[in-house]
C-alpha cells in the first residue's frame, strides 16, 4: 500500500498575522518497505510533512493515503486511534514524552492505549526493550532518573512497542553520541532488512543517509525538491552541491581522487574498501 | 497556540505601536477605574467610541477582539443564569419553567457583558500593541517610586518578563507533548474516566519535568551572566516619554473626570 502526499498543503494560523505556509501543495510518494531520508534546511517542512503520516496535521489542502486510510482536507476523519497505531511516530527529542513509575509501564503505554491486554503490552514491552539494548535491570528504574541517552531509547522503545507497520523518526540521533547513533541507525536498519518495516528518517547527517537509507527526499521551503535513490544522489557530488547539501566525506574523497587521476569505482562505499583500492593503485603505479 | 488570541502581542506598526509604554499602562489603568464607575449608558458609549477609535487607530481587527471574548463566553452565560435566579427587582419580564425573569436581571448582566466587553478592549489596546520587555520595562520604572517602602521592583519587573518570556514556550511545549502522547494512542479529548485521567498524567508529568528543566537552565544561563538581583544594572532601552505620551495621559484623565461627573449628575 502506497503512501502519497496528493496536492498537500499545510498553513499555520491561517487567518492571522501569524501566518505560515509549511507545505505547498506536496505531492509526493514514499517507496513501502524501505528506509527513506527526509532532508533540507531547518524550516523546509520536513517535520510538518511527517506529521501528516499519523494525522496529528491535517492537511489545509489536498490528501494524504496512507496504508488503507485516505485523508483529505475538509473532512475530519475518525477512528485515528487506529492509524496511529499502525503508523509509530517518534518526535524529536522524544525523551519529554516520559512520565510513567517505570521504565517497563511507560514503553507499556503505548500497546495499552491501542487496546493491548495488560500482560500482552508488559510482553511487548520487554522485547522493545531488548530491541534497544535496555537491560532487564532497567525495568523498575524511573524513566525520570536516567541518563540522556537511555531515556531516548525508552521513547523509542516506547513506540516499537505499538509494532506499528511504518515508522517515522523525526531526528532520532540528535544529541546522542557517536556510539549510540550508530546503534540507534543499526536498530532501524534491521527492523526494516528483518521485519520488511517502513521506516521514515528526517535527519541533517548525510554520513546516516548514505550508510542507512534506500531512498532520499530533498525538501526546500515546503516543497520536496528532489526525490531519487541514495546510489544516484551521492553518485558524486554534484547533485547533493546542487541541493545545498555537503555530500558525506567518502563522496568528497572520491571526487577528490578522481579529480587527481585516480579511477574509482561507484561500488566503493565504505573506508576500507577505499582505502585497499587506494593502496593497490598506488602499489601498482609504483 | 492557534487560538488564544487574550493577551497575545500582535506585531504591527502603528502610532499606538510607538507610545511608550507607562503612558499605555497609565492610560488603561485610568480607563479600567474609568469603567467602574456606574456613568450609565451615554458613558459607557462614550468609552466604546474611544476604545473603538484607539483599536481602529492601532490597526487591530474587531474579529481580534472577538476572538479574545471567547473564553469569557461560559463565564457571562454562567452569569447570566445566576442573575435570573437571584434578581428579582424591575418589572417581570416572562416566565421559562417555574422561573420568573425580571427586567433588572437582563439589564445588570447587560452591564456586566458592557463592562467586560470594554476591558477587554482596553487591555487588549494595550497587550496587543506592546512588546512584553517594553511592557515590564514600563512597569519597573512605574514601580520605581515604590522602592522606597521596599517593594522590589527590579525583581518584579524580572519576574513578570521571564514568566511572559515563558508562556509561548510553555504553549508549544504543551503542544508537542500532546501530539507525542496521542502518537502513543492517547486520546486527549475523549475517553473513560480512567482514560482521561492518564491522559491528563501524561501530559501534566512532562510538562513539569521539563518546566522545572527549563528554570534550572535559566537560572544557571543568568548567573553565568554575573546576573545578581540586588546589583544596580544599566538598561538597553531607555524610555522617553514624547508629546503624544502625555496628550493620551490627558485625555484618560479627562475622561475619568467626565465619567466620575457623568455619575454624579444621574
Amino acid at each position: 500500500m502506497p503512501i502519497a502526499f496528493e496536492h498537500v498543503s499545510h498553513i499555520y494560523n491561517d487567518g492571522t498575522p501569524y501566518r505560515h505556509v509549511a507545505l505547498e501543495d506536496v505531492s509526493l510518494e514514499l517507496a513501502e518497505g524501505k528506509i527513506t531520508a527526509i532532508i533540507g534546511q531547518t524550516g523546509s517542512g520536513k517535520s510538518t510533512l511527517v506529521q501528516h503520516l499519523n494525522a496529528l496535521l491535517l492537511p489545509s489542502a489536498g490528501k494524504v493515503l496512507i496504508l488503507d486510510r485516505t485523508i483529505e482536507a475538509g473532512t475530519q476523519p475518525k477512528q485515528l486511534k487506529s492509524l496511529r497505531g499502525r503508523v509509530g511516530l517518534v518526535f524529536q527529542f522524544p525523551e519529554y514524552q516520559l512520565f510513567e513509575e517505570t521504565v517497563l509501564k511507560d514503553i507499556a503505554f503505548g500497546p495499552k492505549n491501542f487496546g493491548v491486554s495488560e500482560e500482552d503490552a508488559a510482553k511487548k514491552a520487554r522485547t522493545a526493550m531488548n530491541m534497544v539494548g535496555l537491560g532487564k535491570e532497567f525495568e523498575e528504574r524511573s524513566p525520570l532518573e536516567l541518563s540522556g541517552g537511555q531515556k531516548r531509547r525508552v521513547a523509542i522503545a516506547g513506540i516499537l512497542a505499538m509494532d506499528p507497520a511504518v515508522l517515522v523518526l523525526d531526528e532520532p540521533t540528535a544529541g546522542l553520541d557517536p556510539q549510540g547513533t550508530e546503534q540507534m541507525m543499526n536498530l532501524f536498519h534491521r527492523l526494516n532488512r528483518e521485519s520488511g518495516k517502513t521506516i521514515l528518517i528526517v535527519t541533517h547527517d548525510m554520513e546516516q543517509v548514505y550508510r542507512y537509507c534506500d531512498e532520499v527526499v530533498v525538501m526546500e521551503q515546503g516543497k520536496p525538491k528532489l526525490r531519487t535513490d541514495v546510489q544516484t544522489f551521492f553518485h558524486d557530488s554534484s547533485l547533493c552541491r546542487e541541493m545545498n547539501i555537503l555530500p558525506p566525506a567518502l563522496i568528497r574523497m572520491k571526487d577528490m581522487l578522481r579529480e587527481n587521476g585516480f579511477t574509482v569505482s561507484d561500488e566503493i562505499s565504505d573506508v576500507n574498501g577505499l582505502a585497499k583500492e587506494l593502496a593497490r593503485q598506488v602499489k601498482h603505479h609504483g | 497556540m492557534g487560538n488564544f488570541t487574550l493577551g497575545r502581542y500582535l506585531p504591527l506598526d502603528s502610532p499606538i505601536h510607538r507610545m511608550d509604554p507607562r503612558a499605555k499602562i497609565m492610560g488603561m489603568l485610568l480607563m479600567l477605574i474609568a469603567i467602574f464607575i456606574p456613568s450609565g449608558w451615554i458613558g459607557y458609549g462614550i468609552i466604546f467610541v474611544c476604545a473603538a477609535g484607539t483599536i481602529l487607530l492601532a490597526r487591530l481587527q474587531f474579529g481580534f477582539i472577538l476572538k479574545s471574548m471567547r473564553p469569557m463566553m461560559i463565564m457571562m452565560i454562567f452569569l447570566f443564569i445566576i442573575n435570573c435566579l437571584v434578581i428579582h427587582t424591575g418589572e417581570p419580564l416572562f416566565v421559562i419553567g417555574p422561573v420568573i425573569i425580571y427586567r433588572d436581571a437582563i439589564f445588570q448582566t447587560l452591564y456586566i457583558v458592557v463592562r467586560l466587553l470594554l476591558m477587554i478592549m482596553i487591555t487588549t489596546c494595550l497587550t496587543a500593541t506592546t512588546k512584553p520587555l517594553d511592557m515590564t520595562l514600563g512597569i519597573e520604572d512605574l514601580l520605581k517610586p515604590f522602592e522606597k517602602i521596599h517593594v522590589p521592583a527590579h525583581e518584579i519587573a524580572m519576574l513578570i518578563s521571564i514568566a511572559l518570556r515563558f508562556i509561548p514556550d510553555l504553549i508549544e511545549e504543551t503542544q508537542r507533548i500532546i501530539k507525542a502522547q496521542e502518537s502513543r494512542g492517547v486520546d486527549m479529548k475523549e475517553g473513560k474516566m480512567q482514560e482521561r485521567i492518564m491522559a491528563i498524567l501524561s501530559l501534566i508529568v512532562p510538562l513539569f519535568v521539563s518546566a522545572f528543566q527549563r528554570a534550572e537552565d535559566l537560572a544557571n544561563a543568568m548567573e553565568a551572566r554575573g546576573y545578581a538581583p540586588g546589583e544596580k544594572r544599566t538598561r538597553y532601552k531607555v524610555l522617553k516619554m514624547a508629546g503624544r505620551d502625555y496628550t493620551l495621559l490627558v485625555c484618560c484623565t479627562a475622561m475619568l473626570a467626565g465619567m466620575i461627573w457623568l455619575s454624579r449628575m444621574s
